[in-house]
């Protein structure tokens, strides 16, 4: 397997806090790692360096080859846009627009006529469970439907990369689990990589790998993917 | 409670206490507003009271009176008009004019500061003349309407003041003015107050909902502790009611430290003396008590769209879409107006006006009640025809809760509303009654009229030829026939520039001033009718009126006017140019235009200050997704077209059709009071509208790098 993304020696700090301290991680393309650690380790702050959101203080972010710490936020935006999804713990959905909309928003950022944008949206909606749910609001949504439907939004332009932050933090237990199966099934599908972040171990145990992250550190960091 | 509230209020920490500050600082320029607005109207109410009194009634003489001879004439010069009192005491107890130290004997006269000046700045053949006597000072302010107003009193013997026309014998004075045309005056200021103060309420009440989403998480978290609904309405009542307090405390600071700059505005045409922009006990306490009141009662009601419980916030369903009904009030406003197009009309201009000021106001809250369904309206062709995400979610948005998204334009709508009406009477009213245009023969005539059997002593029109300038000076003798033109003319004496006499005739029959009513100028190809009688009766007919033709300079005119004036100083009406009375009514027009140029620029620049807040409440409350879009990709010029969209589309929308709206109501009066048809608007109306509008916009754009701070990676982290 080829590595997609990697993360050399980074560090970052929110004011003198600092929140990584030389954090490495190699991700093979296809992969899906689970980004384990308690609260304040530095998860999340790994999760938004790889993926372009944080710019570290220290080291690289390289994705496919290509350095994307050193790009413009321009370029990142359109690198996350086209190439990244993300799965949030909550809120992610636009309250004004539809399931269907939520799903079909990608495509239309990209430029993708709505009409098209739609009719590819509810060609998703059958194996995520959501069908009769494209024209409700989010607030007309549980908790785990919502999640479904953010799902199919970060999948929706065929991301390479998928970021899941806590996708399951907000829902109990079996609708977390509906939830990611649903993603491992379609990332497996789509041969997406993801990298998932959560501090629970019974979610961390739907990813191909596990690496632990304390005080800002990669400690169980398996080495280089063959 | 009370301190618990307050102290609650505060405890947030830094951003509470800038919220508070912002909604302090908002509700201050409001407040601020508010009195000004208030003071405003009280102003223009005194500066008409002080007109009125310039004109007193006669009051029942007491058995011991010795009344004072009053007599008010028009004067004008350079078109503008000079208000002539004369008056003469009968007695050591006669009553003393206002303003002055004693009553000005005969030979003597007092003139206004404004006038001084004129009458030092022209020359006095062609004004001071015709005031002989001696200048004993200047009138003081509390006689005068304005600090502009040229007004002048001069001293008479009793006899020959009691003489002139609508000479009044006056046993006290300063208490009998005439009354105001109430019904007009209040209808006419209570169109303009809600023009002025609906935005300035709109926006205060947008003020206190800022950040109503913070708020609401905290009472939950209350709620969590224990707390009770009515306790959680009281906490968001008091730390609404404090803030506002504060912020009115403020308002009247501004108002008080603004309040010299205010009386400089001419919004009625003329400036105000400052003691005149007031504020009564009612207005203080209106707006003191009012508005905290106001502000507490607006934050208590917010809590009832939204259910604070212990586990958080839900907001209850998409509101109901507004339903069609919401018409009804705007099309009978309209039907009012319409009505009298067909129904029998009011015949006094103030029974005309208060049938058409209602139907405004009726006008104007159906545009308020019917404005939700427009947005609406607008919001789902918007939605249907978009193809990108940024008008999609913006269509979306106000299409679901399209009362909230019309409030803070609601102000735009309602100023450009009146303004539109305002400007499309005032418009068609001037150009249809306006004075004679400049270089016509009309613009360079002066005539004096209605010598009620009296003549003008042997000389006059000699000493009028002698003025440089002056062309040709004809008299008119009353016309016997009284279904005719009033004047007759000697066929020979006809001046060729005001037309010739129909074929055979030797005496015709003419206007008073060679200008037919209703005609802009004089005509040379126009032919008068001819006369039966013979020219050798002329002379013996009594004077119509005596026409002067002059090179049309302002020197001429204003010379020929003083020694016309001088040789006939009892005259009813002063010697005029055709159009003087009308450039004076279109003056007064205009000063009503002016107040309506206010009403847009207030109303349009407090608009887009509620638009601002209502942006900024907007952006907060959908903190969390829009982060989450700009973290996935979704470029920040996506969300800052929505945030435009969002306000520019309804605001834009309402813009139209209050311009549209005002324009028929407009139309509907003119046709049906006076038979006009409506004129174009000038340019600078919608240079305003355009420069107000854009403004607006400025204000709305300048919240778009707030959109950028908050909705940075770090959002998405802490929230």
């Amino acid at each position: 397997m080829t590595t997609l993304l990697h993360a050399k020696d980074v560090t970052f700090s929110f004011g003198s806090t600092p929140a990584l301290r030389g954090a490495n991680i190699e991700v093979a393309a296809g992969e899906i790692v689970a980004v384990m650690g308690p609260s304040g380790s530095g998860k999340s702050t790994l999760l938004h360096c790889l993926a372009g959101i944080l710019v570290p203080a220290g080291g690289e972010i390289v994705f496919d080859g290509a350095r994307i710490d050193s790009l413009s936020e321009a370029r990142r935006s359109q690198l996350r846009r086209d190439s990244f999804g993300f799965v949030f713990q909550f809120g992610q959905l636009v309250p004004e627009l539809t399931a269907a909309e939520n799903v079909a928003l990608p495509l239309m950022l990209g430029g993708v006529r709505r009409a098209a944008a739609l009719r590819t949206a509810y060609g998703r909606f059958e194996g995520l469970g959501l069908d009769g749910l494209g024209g409700r609001r989010s607030g007309e949504l549980s908790g785990g439907q919502a999640q479904r439907v953010a799902l199919a939004r970060a999948m929706v332009s065929e991301p390479r990369v998928l970021f899941a932050d806590e996708p399951t933090g907000a829902l109990d237990s079996v609708t977390g689990e509906q939830v990611m199966d649903l993603l491992v099934d379609t990332a497996r599908r789509q041969g997406t990589t993801v990298v998932l972040v959560t501090h629970e171990p019974r979610i961390a145990a739907y990813a191909d790998r596990e690496v632990m992250v304390r005080d800002g550190r990669v400690t169980a960091w398996e080495g280089a993917v063959a | 409670m009370i301190r618990f509230s307050l102290r609650l209020a505060v405890a947030g920490g830094r951003e509470a206490v800038t919220r508070l500050v912002v909604i302090a600082a908002a509700v201050a320029v409001g407040a601020g507003l508010l009195l000004a607005t208030l003071a405003g109207v009280n102003a223009v109410n005194d500066q008409l009271t002080r007109f009125a009194a310039l004109y007193p009634q006669s009051a029942a003489a007491g058995g011991a009176a010795q009344p004072l001879w009053w007599s008010t004439r028009e004067d004008y010069f350079h078109g503008e008009p000079i208000v002539r009192i004369d008056v003469a005491a009968t007695g050591p107890a006669s009553p003393v004019p206002p303003g002055l130290p004693r009553t000005p004997g005969a030979g003597e006269y007092y003139v206004s500061p404004a006038l001084q000046r004129l009458l030092e700045d022209t020359p006095a053949d062609q004004l001071a003349d015709r005031y002989p006597g001696r200048n004993a000072g200047l009138i003081g302010d509390v006689a005068l309407p304005s600090p502009d107003s040229r007004v002048l009193i001069t001293g008479g013997n009793p006899a020959d003041v009691a003489d002139l026309p609508q000479a009044r014998a006056l046993t006290s004075v300063g208490d009998n003015p005439p009354a105001l045309p109430e019904t007009a005056v209040d209808l006419i200021m209570s169109v303009i107050v809600a023009g002025l103060l609906f935005p300035v309420l709109i926006f205060i009440g947008t003020a206190t909902r800022l950040n109503a989403a913070r708020r609401e998480q905290r009472f939950a978290a209350m709620r969590l502790v224990g707390a009770t609904p009515r306790q959680i309405s009281v906490v968001a009542a008091i730390e609404a009611a404090a803030a506002a307090l504060a912020g009115t405390a403020v308002g009247f600071l501004l108002f008080a430290a603004f309040r010299g700059s205010l009386a400089g505005i001419p919004f009625t045409g003329d400036r105000f003396f400052a003691d005149s922009i007031s504020l009564g006990a009612l207005d203080v306490l209106l707006v003191a008590v009012g508005v905290p009141a106001g502000a507490a009662a607006a934050a208590a009601l917010s809590l009832h769209r939204v259910r604070v419980s212990p586990l958080g916030i839900s907001r209850r369903t998409t509101p109901r879409p507004p339903r069609w009904y919401r018409l009804i009030p705007l099309g009978l406003g309209l039907a009012e107006l319409a009505f009298f197009l067909v129904g029998p009309m009011p015949r006094t201009s103030d029974g005309q006006m208060a049938v058409f000021v209602p139907g405004l106001l009726l006008v104007m809250a159906g545009l308020l009640v019917a404005g939700p369904l427009l947005t609406m309206a607008s919001a789902r062709i918007l939605a249907r025809r978009s193809t990108g995400p940024a008008t999609l979610i913006a269509a979306r948005r106000l299409a679901d809760n399209p009362k909230a998204a019309f409030r803070a334009i609601s102000g735009i709508m309602l100023a450009l509303f009146i303004t539109s009406v305002a400007t499309g009477v005032i418009t068609t009213i001037v150009a249809n009654r306006g004075s004679a245009p400049a270089g016509t023969t009309g613009s360079a005539t002066v005539a004096l009229w209605a010598f009620e059997g009296k003549t003008l002593p042997t000389g006059a029109l000699e000493r009028v030829r002698a003025v440089p300038g002056v062309r040709s000076v004809t008299e008119l003798r009353e016309n016997p026939d009284e279904h005719a033109d009033p004047g007759l003319v000697a066929c020979a004496e006809l001046p060729a520039a005001y037309g010739r006499c129909a074929p055979g005739a030797t005496v015709a029959q003419v206007a008073t001033d060679f200008i037919p009513w209703q005609a802009k100028s004089a005509d040379p190809a126009r032919v008068w009718p001819a006369s039966a009688v013979p020219v050798g009766e002329l002379g013996r007919l009594p004077l119509e009126s005596v026409v002067v033709q002059t090179d049309g300079s302002a020197a001429a005119i204003e010379r020929s006017r003083t020694v016309l004036e001088t040789a006939f100083p009892g005259f009813r009406i002063a010697p005029s140019v055709p159009g003087d009375f009308e450039s004076d009514f279109a003056d007064t027009l205009r000063g009503w235009q002016q107040l309506a140029n206010v009403v847009i620029v207030a109303g349009l620049a407090i608009a887009g200050c509620s638009l601002a807040v209502s942006v900024i409440g907007g952006l907060t409350e959908r903190k969390r997704p829009f982060s989450l879009l700009r973290l996935s990709g979704a470029p920040v010029r996506v969300l800052r077209r929505v945030v435009a969209l969002e306000s520019a589309v309804p605001m834009l929308v309402a813009a139209a059709f209050a311009v549209g709206m005002g324009l028929l109501a407009a139309q509907l009066f003119l046709k049906a009071q006076m038979g006009y048809t409506l004129e174009p608007l000038s340019p600078a109306f919608w240079l305003i509208v355009a420069a107000g509008l854009v403004a607006c916009l400025a204000i709305i754009a300048s919240t778009l790098p707030l959109l950028e701070r908050i909705t940075g990676p770090e959002t998405a982290r802490s929230e």
